[in-house]
């Protein structure tokens, strides 16, 4: 099924410019699959060596952050909208 | 920039925060048209550390999204300590999206003097660079 995904700036350079794509997935692990396949180098930036969403990148679908739901096996379905967020910190 | 530097000296002697929305670079610079104050979600060390909540940047960047703008970067304060970004700030946006990306950095002096400076992010260098801005 298709799902529309926003982009934040720092990555439009792996999209073409694009501040939104749609992939067909049917959770979040075959959503960061789908987008590898179609945009490589993104997968390196959501995800850790391990495979793992990165930690200071958080994925919202519908405006839920997935840590809350069941992470990469987070079920999508049609019409959902994924966001991919920088964790945003610092401090002297 | 006035809406900025208030909000860093209301919050002092804790670090404050917000973000910049507005329309990004192309052939003209990027051109910041709001300024968005954020609640610091740091909770253990807020005098020395922040942290904007990524609920916050869902709820702003869906806003922008509608007027037609979107999240340029972000802006910091450092009360009483100098207005450049630190090794932790380096560190975190290394760490996460952040290229291109601009980062506000104000120095905040007993509460009363806040001085801004202007950076950004690059992947490249893994390192802020000083970034020129006017404000209008």
């Amino acid at each position: 099924m298709s799902i529309r995904v926003q982009i934040p700036a720092p990555l439009r350079s792996l999209t073409g410019g694009s501040d939104e794509v749609q992939v067909e997935a049917l959770d979040i692990g075959t959503l960061v699959e789908a987008l590898e396949a179609r945009h490589k180098g993104l997968k390196d930036r959501l995800c850790d060596p391990a495979g793992e969403l990165r930690t200071y990148v958080r994925v919202f679908v519908n405006e839920e952050d997935v840590r809350f739901l069941d992470g990469k096996k987070t079920v999508l379905k049609a019409g959902d909208t994924v966001a991919i967020v920088p964790a945003i910190a610092g401090g002297h | 920039m006035e809406k900025v530097l208030a909000h860093a000296k209301d919050g002092y002697p804790f670090e404050a925060c917000g973000v910049f929305v507005g329309r990004p670079a192309g052939a003209d610079p990027a051109v910041v048209e709001d300024v968005v104050p954020v609640e610091n979600r740091e909770t253990e060390k807020p005098r020395v550390r922040y942290q904007i909540a990524p609920e916050d940047l869902i709820r702003i960047d869906r806003d922008s999204r509608h007027r037609g703008l979107e999240i340029l970067g972000y802006f910091h304060s450092h009360p009483d300590h100098p207005a450049r970004p630190s090794e932790t700030d380096r560190q975190r946006a290394a760490d996460t999206l952040s290229d291109g990306v601009i980062h506000v950095v104000v120095g905040v002096e007993k509460g009363e003097q806040a001085t801004p400076t202007a950076w950004v992010f690059r992947d490249a260098t893994q390192s802020f660079e000083a970034e020129a801005f006017e404000v209008s």
